[in-house]
């Protein structure tokens, strides 16, 4: 109580010392200023990226007059997005900000962020970014974007070759082989993944490949589709996984997850490119032991990717310097030094056309008995289908699911009801917004 | 107050100057002690309330799927959408069945430990005092993520009961996350009344004694009435931290299957301000504050009642 209270005082000093509050953040005076300040400058900027501090460093070595101070956090809906909506509510937030594609709609439905395509130097950057992940921060929109492309996150299938190998068990290409060899893996004594009950990113990325498509806005108003044929397909084919007790079910992103990996109880993983990294980190023990292979399919013989992730570096609205914050942002995002050394310290995976031809991304790579790994991603990165929107209320959307994903998988209800909830509570929230929506 | 010129007039011709000097100091010193606590209750306590109300009877407009939201008075539409709200008023019956179970066993170890402190059993008192104590110093989070590890089925050091019975299960976890609440308050409590049980005068004991009562009878007859208002404030105090349970459903979150994003109501409040809709989330935080107020009032008039 008394946490929340003074977070709200801290909102309402801030809200009086800028005076009218939420009224002046309206358009104009922000967006026609994307113009460079007078003299040195200090841009403040929040991220979750792992090492990020050495990646900031090299930029302010070389930019004596535009530094750059860096704040990280917890991930985004672990906590930064919600100090984000805090500091805007109370007039306070960083010139810059981490922000993942799915939550954009999210920010900016609150009005908090900058469009950067006033920034010339942003609008013709454009065509160096891959068109989808582009699509993603403009929203279908040629002439606004709201944050500059930062990675992706084509999704392959990590897969314990050693134990796959040992038990005779085929590397499955479609998602029926998958269900096959998870009967095997269990007999053997392993499960074949852990589903993310919880972090309902990776169930949106399955459900991106299969071709669901969750949210449209025509502009007037926004459709909201939890329960289309696709998404129901993937939510009962992993519903009987579960009720087959083939898959854990461990809480992603905990210790026990961990565990589940390192102990060799859970022998693939369908992620993204920066999963790389939550294997090596988390599971140190089985280095040298994983590879990685494309994602299953629906149908034998197609060949398309989901994406989980993948984020935009955004300037928030009212920023004092936005050129500044755009021209670091640019340089954070398609020079070559930076995008190695993101890739060197978290694993992210470019989204410019020009980054998925660095040599880095040639480089074998050892935990992953030096595999080339990031030539499966570059080759799904260009199988991800472009055109998949995320909903304005986010947060709550994945509230909500996890909730009923973590009550199936507990054995009350299955996937598709708690898809079913969502869709209701998702439609609820929007209107608790005033948002248009098509019931 | 109304004493102070009096006394002034009366002993003026005595002590000339220094009354004179000390009356005029007196009356800066109120003042000074007040203003400092009346500023800090104003900034962090009125002045935040205040801002709760009135952001919660605001409800938001705009025009289009990205039009920028336009605040409005809304008089009681946010007050309609927490009384509609299921899940917020299950999660309020959710910590009351937690209180009903929790608060009594918690502030019956607290009063059995204090009086074996002050019963003069027990060898090395000092040191006991301070043991009991020490789960408070831990702060409630940490507490929260040692217990979520030994409760882990895979990881906790007690495996073969951790992975035959999921303490984290929906079955289970609200009692798990009633031994953390416990575990960590039951020294606090038991501090406040030892202390209250420290202050009977030692006649009231040996009187009894004359009578012939023995330790278990001097417990019951003398010390737990004469620490009966110690155990009132305890159990108003549990009852106010019972409501706003957010620490320890927060961090059992990650870890357990069975405990949702509105598991309680503080919890509600924090998700429903990550939305973010601060204006509902403000709705929440006043029906809960309500809430609370109503219930500790309920118990303090029902126990005055009673000991009349």
């Amino acid at each position: 109580m008394r946490k929340r209270l003074s977070a709200v005082l801290i909102s309402a000093l801030a809200l009086s010392a800028c005076g009218s509050g939420g009224d002046d953040s309206s358009d104009g005076a922000a967006a026609a200023s994307c113009a460079p300040s007078s003299g040195p400058v200090t841009i403040t900027y929040t991220t979750w990226i792992p090492g990020i501090e050495n990646v900031v460093k090299a930029w302010n070595d070389k930019n004596p007059t535009i530094q750059v101070k860096v704040q990280t956090g917890p991930n985004g809906n672990g906590g930064t997005y919600q100090n984000f909506f805090n500091q805007l509510k109370a007039g306070n937030p960083p010139d810059l900000g981490h922000i993942e594609y799915d939550a954009l709609p999210s920010f900016r439905v609150q009005d908090g962020l900058l469009d950067v395509a006033s920034c010339d130097i942003v609008a013709q950057a454009k065509d160096q970014f891959i068109p989808w992940t582009w699509n993603q921060v403009s929203f279908g929109d040629e002439k606004s974007a709201w944050g500059i492309p930062q990675d992706s996150g084509p999704m392959a299938l990590f897969y314990r070759a050693d134990l796959f190998e040992k038990n005779g068990i085929a590397i499955p290409k479609t998602w029926d082989e998958y269900a096959a060899a998870a009967e095997k893996v269990k007999a053997a004594g392993g499960y074949i993944t852990n589903f993310s009950q919880s972090d309902i990113n990776q169930f949106a990325g399955f459900t991106w490949q299969a071709g669901g498509r969750w949210f449209a806005n025509d502009g007037q108003q926004w459709t909201v589709n939890l329960t289309d044929d696709k998404t129901k397909k993937v939510a009962d084919y992993w519903q009987s996984l579960i009720s087959k007790k083939l898959v854990s079910t461990v809480p992603p992103w905990t210790t026990e997850w961990d565990n589940a990996y390192n102990s060799s109880s859970a022998w693939t993983w369908v992620s993204a490119v920066w999963g790389a990294n939550s294997i090596m980190s988390g599971a140190p023990r089985t280095a040298g032991k994983w590879r990685v292979a494309p994602m299953p399919q629906w149908s034998a013989g197609e060949n398309v990717a989901g994406n989980w992730g993948g984020s935009a570096t955004a300037i928030f609205k009212n920023s004092k310097h936005p050129y500044e914050a755009a021209k670091f942002a640019l340089w954070l995002n398609t020079s070559e030094e930076a995008l190695a050394l993101l890739n060197k310290e978290a694993q992210l995976y470019p989204a410019t056309t020009a980054g998925t031809t660095y040599s880095y991304l040639a480089n074998p790579v050892g935990f992953y008995g030096d595999q080339k790994i990031y030539e499966v991603f570059a080759e799904a990165a260009t199988k991800v289908t472009p055109d998949f929107t995320w909903g304005p209320t986010m947060t709550s959307t994945y509230a909500n699911a996890s909730d009923g994903f973590k009550a199936a998988v507990s054995g009350k209800g299955t996937l598709s009801d708690a898809l079913a909830a969502t869709q209701k509570s998702t439609v609820e929230t929007l209107k608790s917004q005033a948002i248009p929506v098509k019931e | 107050m109304t004493m102070t010129p009096t006394m002034t007039t009366v002993e003026e011709p005595a002590t000339k100057a220094p009354r004179r000097g000390g009356a005029i100091r007196y009356g800066r010193a109120v003042p000074f002690f007040v203003v400092p606590f009346g500023l800090l209750f104003i900034l962090f306590y009125l002045l935040p309330i205040g801002y709760a109300i009135v952001q919660s009877l605001y409800t938001v407009e705009r025009t289009g799927t990205f039009g920028p939201a336009r605040e409005v008075f809304g008089g009681l539409e946010q007050y309609r959408r927490v009384f509609a709200d299921g899940p917020f008023w299950a999660s309020i019956g959710r910590v009351l069945l937690f209180g009903v179970v929790q608060v009594p066993v918690m502030l019956g170890l607290a009063l059995l430990l204090a009086l074996l402190l002050d019963s003069g059993l027990v060898k090395g008192r000092r040191f006991f005092r301070l043991a009991f104590f020490v789960p408070y110093a831990v702060p409630g989070v940490i507490a929260a993520i040692m217990w979520g590890f030994l409760y882990s089925p895979n990881l906790s050091p007690l495996k073969p009961v951790t992975s035959a019975v999921d303490l984290l299960s929906a079955d289970f976890v609200l009692w798990a996350m009633a031994n953390v609440v416990t575990w960590v308050y039951v020294g606090y409590n038991m501090l406040i009344i030892y202390s209250s049980l420290l202050a009977i005068p030692a006649e009231v004991y040996e009187a009894a004694r004359l009578d012939g009562a023995g330790p278990a009878r001097i417990a019951w007859s003398i010390k737990i009435p004469l620490v009966l208002p110690a155990i009132v404030l305890t159990t108003v105090f549990s009852i106010i931290g019972t409501l706003q349970l957010l620490a320890e459903p927060q961090v059992f979150r990650s870890f357990s299957s069975a405990v949702s994003s509105t598991y309680t109501p503080n919890l509600t409040v924090y998700s429903t301000s990550s939305v973010p809709n601060f204006n509902l989330a403000a709705a929440f935080s006043v029906v809960l504050a309500l809430t609370t107020f109503v219930l500790s009032f309920a118990f303090l008039k029902f126990t005055s009642r009673s000991a009349r």
